[in-house]
């Protein structure tokens, strides 16, 4: 097992730095002009004002010196110390954000980070949970529902649901509000009585012993959590009742049946162990999915996450911003299947003598 | 006198599937005597397996269902109890192991965990006890470094291996009848013959009756005392095996028998076979179900199904025909 995971430990920086030469390539797909013109506001009055910018940032230098600068930083001329570069974390400034982008995504994260968490976890158990009924009950009523279910939750678009549940939760009822907080509630949480741990609005509240603001944060959250697990709930139970379903119909279920134990014991102690592993790779991919940030429950819900802050981005033609997120992607990617490629190992023991 | 421990009579079992009723199993009724060993042969797909699940309860209830017939254990009828009176019987009194090594064992869980399971659930030892046993039942089936062997899995194990490890789970917990369906057919020839050593020696030592299910009737003939030949669902010849090889009395018995490649035959015979394929039938045999296929075949055989009849001792067969002359008895 430890050999497993060392192995998968040394292949991850390479793969992390395979994905920043990517992320360059597509960077160096921009014209010399067209990357100097990021940071220029308006049309320069002097002639050659870009292509002194273009000199004085070496944007038409060879490549692979422009991708080392970019990846350890820049010698600044005056003081002779380098500074910058991807590897100290500076991924360059954000139009969008007003600030560094690291510092748009470090700020922006744990919102995110809320928002996938508590979607993730009620719905990987539940969906999970109802996948082994579905299957255990085969084409009998409790199956029945849960598919019609299934396959309406699958295939609803994010868009309508969420401004269909918007419409009548909050703008009929009042019951669960968009954003992260109420106006009252955010005014205590920005000043000094409240301290920050996570900048998680929950957790943060439940350790400030603040039950009213807990729930505040949780009301807010009510909506855009069943928007967003509503599809990732349906396919995990699908996955689920799938798996679930060919393990069902194995020979060891026969000859565990043969020994002399209940149906639940069978079920619960032969089936459900095998059931599950094609689920924690499924789930695990969720999961991360959902941590990159979702763009369309994000804007629906004026929520501040990182989906939000992508799409500004876009629409905006940061390019800094985008690539600096695409950057952040692919590294929560590729640590996430770390994390899913060890759980696997874990649950599976045919994976990890290999 | 030997003590008559299983008593089947009669037993019907059907499934229900998209093309109509299939009925496996037409009226199967045998015995089994206290450390006997009896052999059941038959094609694929004439009920054998489906009979002994059937004694078992092991068939899944939709789409199956057991529509008749009795199955007493020491007088108990097997078909009559609850299912948990049913699961203290499994693996406990009445054990099974079956045909595929590579997908008969969990493979998620230890060796350890899936021996120690029945004793863990039939007797009332500790865990401790439990290993201890695991391995002196791994050692009692030639594997050897049995203590280390716990803690691995069903795929470090090759197939041989595995099925030592069925049968050692099997017998974990003493039981009266051990039923194996084909357990050597996924093995390779020697390591089938280490197997039936295996199983002997083991019968020697334990004293369990066997029920050995095969479609192989070379890897039968020197384990078991007796022999059935089942076909459509139903016996149709029963005998001791010197007299079942020596003077069969069923057509298809001969054809069986006959279709066995010999080492001592011509090299460019062809092999003998049996036209036709066995039927599937979707409704209760009125008339003989080998008629299609045989040789001997009157009139009456379209007619009517001939009932098991003894026609010489401890040999029973159901036939109209004398195959000797040929002609109805």
């Amino acid at each position: 097992m430890l050999t497993y995971i060392i192995r998968r430990l040394f292949i991850l920086p390479l793969i992390l730095i395979g994905v920043t030469m990517l992320v360059f390539a597509m960077l160096s797909m921009l014209t010399p002009y067209e990357r100097a013109s990021l940071y220029v506001s308006d049309i320069p009055k002097r002639q050659g004002a870009i292509e002194d910018i273009v000199k004085k940032y070496g944007l038409d230098d060879p490549i692979h010196i422009q991708y080392w600068r970019w990846m350890v930083g820049q010698k600044d001329e005056v003081t002779g110390e380098i500074d910058g570069g991807i590897l100290r974390g500076d991924m360059g400034f954000s139009t969008v954000g007003h600030m560094p982008v690291a510092e748009v995504i470090k700020h922006r994260l744990p919102a995110t980070a809320e928002l996938a968490l508590l979607s993730a976890i009620p719905l990987i158990g539940l969906s999970v949970w109802m996948g082994i009924k579905s299957a255990v009950h085969h084409n009998k009523l409790p199956d029945q529902i849960l598919r019609v279910l299934a396959i309406i939750g699958w295939s609803v678009p994010t868009f309508v649901l969420g401004l269909l549940l918007l419409m009548f939760f909050y703008a009929k009822l009042d019951w669960f509000p968009p954003e992260r907080l109420s106006l009252w509630a955010s005014q205590i949480v920005q000043s000094g009585e409240f301290t920050r741990y996570t900048q998680m609005n929950t957790i943060d509240s439940l350790l400030n012993l603040r039950f009213d603001i807990f729930l505040d944060a949780l009301r807010h959250l009510v909506l855009p959590v069943i928007t967003l697990s509503i599809i990732s709930w349906a396919f995990l139970l699908r996955v689920t009742r799938s798996s679930m379903l060919d393990t069902l119909r194995q020979d060891y279920m026969t000859t565990a049946r043969a020994k002399g134990l209940n149906e639940r014991r069978v079920i619960k102690g032969h089936a459900v162990p095998n059931a599950l592993i094609p689920v924690i790779t499924v789930g695990g991919m969720t999961l991360i999915g959902l941590f990159n940030g979702v763009v369309i429950t994000e804007t629906i819900f004026n929520y501040p996450g990182l989906g939000k802050f992508m799409a500004a981005s876009a629409a905006m033609l940061d390019v800094v911003s985008v690539l600096g997120m695409t950057l952040f992607s692919s590294f929560v990617l590729v640590f996430g299947n770390l994390i899913v490629d060890v759980l696997y190992g874990i649950v599976d023991p045919r994976i990890r003598l290999d | 006198m030997q003590k008559k421990i299983l008593d089947v009579k009669g037993l019907e079992t059907r499934f229900r599937t998209d093309e109509g009723v299939v009925h496996a199993i037409n009226g199967v009724s045998f015995e089994v005597n206290e450390g006997e060993t009896v052999g059941i042969v038959g094609e694929s797909g004439c009920g054998k397996s489906v009979t002994m699940l059937s004694v078992l309860r092991l068939i899944p209830m939709p789409p199956g269902v057991i529509s008749a017939g009795s199955a007493e254990f020491y007088e108990q009828d097997l078909l009559k109890l609850s299912e948990k009176e049913m699961q203290s019987v499994r693996g406990a009194q009445i054990a099974m192991i079956f045909q595929d090594p590579m997908t008969s064992l969990n493979p998620v869980l230890t060796i350890g965990k899936q021996l120690t399971e029945p004793m863990l659930l039939h007797l009332s030892i500790s865990e401790e006890e439990a290993d201890r046993r695991a391995v002196e039942l791994l050692e009692m089936v030639g594997i050897s470094e049995a203590e280390g062997r716990l803690k691995d899995y069903p795929h470090q194990f090759s197939g041989g291996m595995r099925q030592r490890v069925m049968i050692a789970m099997a017998l974990s917990c003493n039981p009266k009848v051990l039923i194996a369906d084909e357990p050597t057919t996924a093995l390779d020839v020697t390591i089938q013959a280490q197997f039936v050593d295996l199983v002997k020696r083991l019968q020697a030592d334990l004293g369990m009756a066997i029920i050995w299910i095969t479609h192989d009737l070379g890897v039968i003939a020197g384990l078991a005392q007796r022999m059935m030949v089942m076909y459509g669902g139903l016996f149709i010849e029963e005998a001791d095996v010197k007299e079942l090889y020596a003077n069969p009395q069923h057509p298809y018995t001969v054809g069986l028998l006959g279709s066995l490649p010999r080492l001592d035959g011509k090299h460019a015979e062809r092999l003998v076979s049996i036209d036709g394929l066995p039927p599937v039938l979707y409704a209760p045999p009125t008339s003989c179900p080998f008629a299609p296929r045989c040789e001997f075949v009157v009139e009456k055989c379209l007619e009517e199904n001939p009932a098991l009849e003894e026609v010489a001792p401890n040999h029973k067969v159901a036939c109209w025909v004398d195959i000797a002359t040929g002609r109805m008895k």
